[in-house]
Formats: structure tokens, sequence, C-alpha cells
């Protein structure tokens, strides 16, 4: 029996596929582009050319789009990340303490005791410091975002970069430039800033010890996860799969659903060929105004969102 | 002359039992949605709290429908609140409106005599006689105590109900028929039938539902809109929710303010940690928190607008009392830029968290 977790982010779409002991087969790791609905479907392609065959048993969602993904698919749990993050922290190791996770547009820490999530926080105002962010310094510097930490990490000294916000540390970051700074300095400078930037904004007052697990799409800058060292003077670990780590969560999740259940609610691998549409609509009855999204499946409404009352996604309590 | 006076909760029942009673025009503004929240902040400064926009919001869409007296709650401080009745009428003349206000202020700060004087300006319009008058407004009272109570009970026995959206259901058809009433008594009799039917809802006591507190800011707690429908999100949940400060707790706390009687458990659970008035409701935000934790609630949610100082006092005491007790608190902080997605985020992890906590081998689904 397999597992399927997947995770809708703002960036990426992650999905990925755990064998009995919950170890990695697959892993499939998408651009959402805007279009949650065609990420899922162009990652099912894939699943579906490779492992047609396989007998699947449990389905989890999670991430911004998990609820529409959930629609797409028939997930037996549809999990927020946190949640979905610390659990697949604490399937590989059960020590963990405190989880960093940066992902495209949300920074997160989650605090863990005793095996249980003791506290969290997230960005609240503000997407300094994400994926989005280290994305576009990367293309404006015109290097590969895979290469952009390992320039950090040739630096002997640090520049320092106004991290506070976005915006003026990208004005900051030009303004270095055209004072003559090297590339690798500045870009030292700015992973400083970010990590700065985080302890101060959503590590505040939260008890960061080890062990200590970096994850999310962020981790695989380097430079950044040493900052995050030379700050807090402890070992940060990335796990091998720290990009699909959320995915994971959701493929346990969904596993523990489906076996409490008896069964699973995952409709199959053939959606890749489905027609999917949605269409949106202001729902005038009453001052509300809810801003409903309706989804298409071939032809046949498969699902509601947005409405508050539940009368297009019928919902029990009206 | 068309009364109208921004919403707050569920009090529109009781001021639409009142006019009613009283037999003035009035109109009630559209229930807070996003084109109030819009109008608000198109003419309020950029930097003022959530409240004030969307209460902008719910003047002039009830402008626009003909409201031409407006009645401004105020209470001279000592948030900013205080001021927004002065602010709220500067503006609404600046875009030229044609209006007469009547602002309600504490009568700590403008004498009793006044306050009478500036309700009176209200009762005079009514044909009805002195003693009916005082009893529509009994009635008008006891109906904002009675939906408060029945919205109280919903919202807590949800986690215990055994078919599940039951209190819900109920508490929406509640506010649903009660709103088509034209009288104060028969809207009263309405409240009784489903007080009633709350009471008789099937209960499956062996459940131990996670139990949540909701405590903040006074405005953000009890109007759902600017909450983004939190204790609604907590229901589907099947999440026991409670709130201590309610209109009904409002305006007992005013009655009982001038003799220093009010809100004694409040006050007291929280001196530990916060032994003078901050503002706003900090003190009792605090108080709060430690009384949710006497009461075996299971964690806390304080909710406060952008900005709000009161609560950022009480939000830097939060942690001390979560420490201290072994109590987990969120802080939830809105105003019209909160997205709905990563709030949502944030309160199912939050239950996740206070679930896994209570069970410790509970699964995670």
């Amino acid at each position: 029996m397999h597992y399927l977790g997947v995770d809708v982010g703002s960036v990426s779409t992650n999905i990925v596929l755990l064998d009995e002991e919950m170890d990695v087969v697959e892993k499939i790791y998408l651009r959402t582009k805007g279009s949650p609905i065609k990420a899922v479907q162009d990652g099912f392609k894939i699943l579906k050319a490779n492992y047609n065959d396989m007998k699947i048993g449990g389905v989890g969602t999670t991430g911004s789009g998990r609820h529409i993904a959930s629609t797409l698919i028939g997930a037996d749990a549809v999990k927020n990340e946190i949640t979905a993050h610390a659990v697949a922290a604490l399937e590989i190791d059960k020590d963990v303490k405190t989880i960093i996770e940066i992902g495209g547009q949300d920074s997160k820490i989650i605090i863990l005791r005793n095996g249980v999530v003791s506290d969290f926080g997230m960005n609240t105002v503000c997407a300094a410091g994400t994926g989005s962010f280290i994305d576009r310094q990367a293309e404006r510097l015109d290097i590969p975002i895979e290469e952009f930490g390992d320039y950090a990490l040739e630096s002997n000294t640090t520049v320092r970069i106004a991290g506070r916000c976005a915006v003026f540390a990208e004005s900051d970051m030009i303004h270095k430039q055209q004072l003559g700074y090297n590339k690798s300095d500045i870009i030292r400078g700015l992973c400083d800033a970010l990590v700065r930037n985080y302890l101060n904004n959503i590590g505040k007052g939260k008890e960061i010890i080890p062990k200590i697990f970096f994850q999310g799409g962020v981790a695989a800058n380097r430079g950044i996860k040493k900052a995050f060292e030379n700050a807090l003077g402890y070992e940060v670990f990335v796990p091998e799969h720290y990009n699909v780590m959320g995915s994971i969560g959701a493929a346990i999740i969904g596993r523990e659903s489906a076996e409490k259940l008896g069964m699973t609610k995952f409709k199959g691998l053939n959606l890749a060929e489905s027609k999917f549409t949605s269409t949106s609509f202001e729902c005038n009855d009453c001052t509300n105004r809810c801003e409903v999204v309706k989804i298409n499946e071939n032809n046949n409404d498969i699902g509601c969102f947005g409405d508050r009352c539940g009368k297009w996604s019928h919902k029990i309590a009206i | 002359m068309k009364i109208t006076a921004p919403h707050l909760g569920n009090v529109y029942l009781a001021a639409k039992a009142l006019f009613d009673g009283l037999e003035i025009d009035y109109i009630m503004p559209p229930l807070s949605n996003k084109s109030a929240i819009e109008i608000g902040s198109l003419y309020s400064p950029e930097e003022i709290c959530l409240p004030f926009k969307i209460m902008v919001g719910n003047y002039i869409q009830a402008i626009e429908k003909g409201a031409d007296t407006v009645i401004i709650p105020g209470s001279c401080g000592p948030c900013r609140f205080g001021e927004y009745g002065e602010m709220q009428m500067n503006l609404l003349n600046k875009l030229g409106y044609d209006l007469e206000f009547i602002l309600i202020d504490s009568p700590g700060d403008i004498g009793i005599k006044e306050l009478f004087n500036r309700i009176d300006r209200i009762s005079t319009k009514s044909n009805k006689s002195g003693r009916q008058k005082i009893k529509v407004l009994s009635d008008a009272i006891k109906i904002m105590n009675l939906i408060d109570k029945i919205e109280g009970e919903a919202r807590y026995l949800t986690g215990y109900e055994e078919e599940k959206g039951k209190c819900k259901k109920i508490l929406n058809s509640c506010i649903r028929e009660a709103l088509k009433c034209n009288n104060p008594q028969e809207m009263i009799q309405v409240l009784k039938e489903y007080e009633m039917e709350l009471n008789n809802i099937k209960l499956d006591k062996s459940k131990n539902p996670v139990k949540i507190a909701i405590i903040g800011e006074i405005y953000t707690i009890i109007e759902p809109f600017s909450n983004l429908y939190i204790e609604d999100k907590l229901m589907d949940y099947g999440v026991s929710t409670q709130k201590k400060l309610t209109p009904s707790w409002w305006v007992k706390n005013m009655a009982l303010s001038p003799v220093k009687l009010n809100s004694l458990d409040i006050k007291n659970a929280g001196k530990e940690y916060l032994s003078i008035g901050v503002g706003g409701h900090g003190r009792e935000c605090i108080g709060e928190a430690v009384l949710a934790h006497e009461n075996g609630f299971d964690g806390a949610i304080q909710i406060f607008p952008m900005g709000c100082m009161p609560e950022i006092v009480s939000k830097a005491i939060l942690p001390t009392i979560s420490k201290d007790r072994d109590f987990p608190i969120m802080s939830l902080i809105v105003d019209e830029m909160t997205g709905e997605a990563g709030y949502v985020t944030r309160i199912e992890a939050f239950v996740d968290l206070l679930e896994r906590r209570k069970v410790d081998a509970l699964s995670w689904s």
C-alpha cells in the first residue's frame, strides 16, 4: 500500500508518494504559477505515467490550496501546513524541538516539546525573507536560485542590509552595489538580514532550543542556513526532503484518517485526464456578498468554496 | 427623522425592538460587509483602527438608504475609541452630509443630566407616554440579554452536541426569525422559544471537546465581521467557545462602574499580572485569560485590531500567563488587510495543538 501527500502552496505544488514504512518513493516539485488545478493535474500526469498500478491507501492535502486540492483528488485528510510540517519532522526525528520553516510566502516557527506542538508563529503582514523575495533578488542579480546561497558562503565579511522590509532591502542592496561592494558580500548581508528579521519577528519570545530543523524551499539556501547557525549558536539540520515536508506530513495524516475510516476517499490517478473549470461569482442573497468559487469536473460540479453560510458548499448548518 | 446607529454584534436586534417600540423611524445599516469596510477605509485616516473604519462604512451605507440622524457611541477614552465620536462627526460633515448627531458618552464624562438630555433628543421623537417608553427600553435591554445568552450557550454547547451543526443551526435561525418581528414583545417571545429549543437539544456529556476562551478588544470580538467570523469557524470544528465581553456585560459593567463594583471577578483574577487599567479593556483581557485557565478552558485566543494600544500591552503580558500556567494563548491581529488563508491556518493549527495536548496519544486526523 502507498500513501499520497499533496501540498499546494503559493509558489510550489509538491506531491510525495510514501511506502508502507513512510519512506519517500517519489517526490514531485512543481511551480504552482497561480493555477493550483493545473499544477495538481500536471503532478498526477507524472504519477500516472510511472505508478499507474500502484494501490493508494490514503491521501492528505495541505498548503494554502489544500481545500481545492482535496476537492479535486478526494482527500482523506485536509490539514493546515503547521501541523503537517510538525508531523513530518517528528516522523524523521522524535527529538526535534524547533522547526524553522520558510516557504514561498510564509515563514513559520514551530516549537515542539515531548513530541507535541506547544507553540507556533507565522508571519502576518510581511513577506520579507520568504522564498519569493529571495527568488526575485537572485533573478535581479542574474544568479541561478540554486547557487544563490553558495555565494554567501564565499564571503568573508558581511555588508549590513536593511532587512525589515523587502522593498527597502532591495533599495539598500542596490545602493550597496552602486558603492562597489562585491556580490557575495552583499548576498551574505542579505542572508544575515533575513535571519535577523525572522528572529526578531516570528521568533520573538519563542524558546529556540536544539534540535532545530530547517525546512521549506528556502532551506536549500546554504547561506541562510549558515546565517541561522551563526545567529543561534546551534547546529541547524536540513532534512533530506526539506522541500516536501508539508506533503510528507499530509500523507502521514491522510494514512491515519483512511485507516481510521477503513477506506480511502481517493478518486484515483485519472484526474490528469479530467477537464476542470472553475468559475467564480458574487452571491447576492445577503449583504455578505461572498465571492463563491465553483469547481467543475467534466461538466459535473464537484465543489464550492468561499460561501460563509454554506448554501453553495452544502455545509450542514445554515 | 430617520435614525441610524453602527453595528455591534447582535445589538441590532435590541435596537430594532427599541425603535419599533417607540415608533421612531430608523434605518438599519446592512450588516457589516465588504462594502462597509471599503467605504470606511476610503474615508478614514489610514492609521486608524478597524472598528472606526467599519463604523464609518455602516454610517454611510445607512445614510445612502435615507438616514439623517446618527447615533454615535462614544466613551471619552480611555483608548482612541473615546475620540471617535468627535472625529466621525467631523468626517461625515466634511463629506457634505446634512446630519444630526446624537453622541452617547458615558455619564462619568458628560454628567448624567447631559446624558439624559441627549437620550431625550431621541425619545422626544416618539409619541409614546413616559411609562410606555420605559417599558420599551426595558424590553430592549431584555432582548439584548436574551440574545447574548442564547448566543453564548449555543457556542459553548457546540462541543457537546450529538447532532453536528445543531447549535449553529438554532442560533442562525433564531437571529433570522427575531429579525422578522415588528414589536419588542413578539421578539422576546421568539427568543424565548429558541432559548427553550437550545435547552432541549441532545447533548453527549461524555464528550470532552476543546474549549477556547475568546478574549481581547471588545469591538473585534463582538462584531463577527471584524474577526472573520472566528466563532462560527470554531463551531464548525466542534470547539466550545466562550466570551465574557458581550454587549450585556458592557451595559452591566458601565452601570456598576460609578460605584466601582464592576467586573470584580475579572479584575481580581488578573491583578497579579496587571493591577491598573491600561485603557480599553486591556485589564479585562488579562483577567479573562486567568479566569479561562481556572475555569478549565484549554486555551485562549486574543483578538484585537492592528494598532490597538491597550491590547498591545496585554499581548505583552499574556506569554507570562501562558508560561506560568502552561496555558496556550494565541494572539490574532485583524485589520482590513487580514488575509483569510493565513488566519484560518493559524486557528486550525491552534485547535490541533490544543487537541494534541488534551489526549497525548490522540491521532492527528
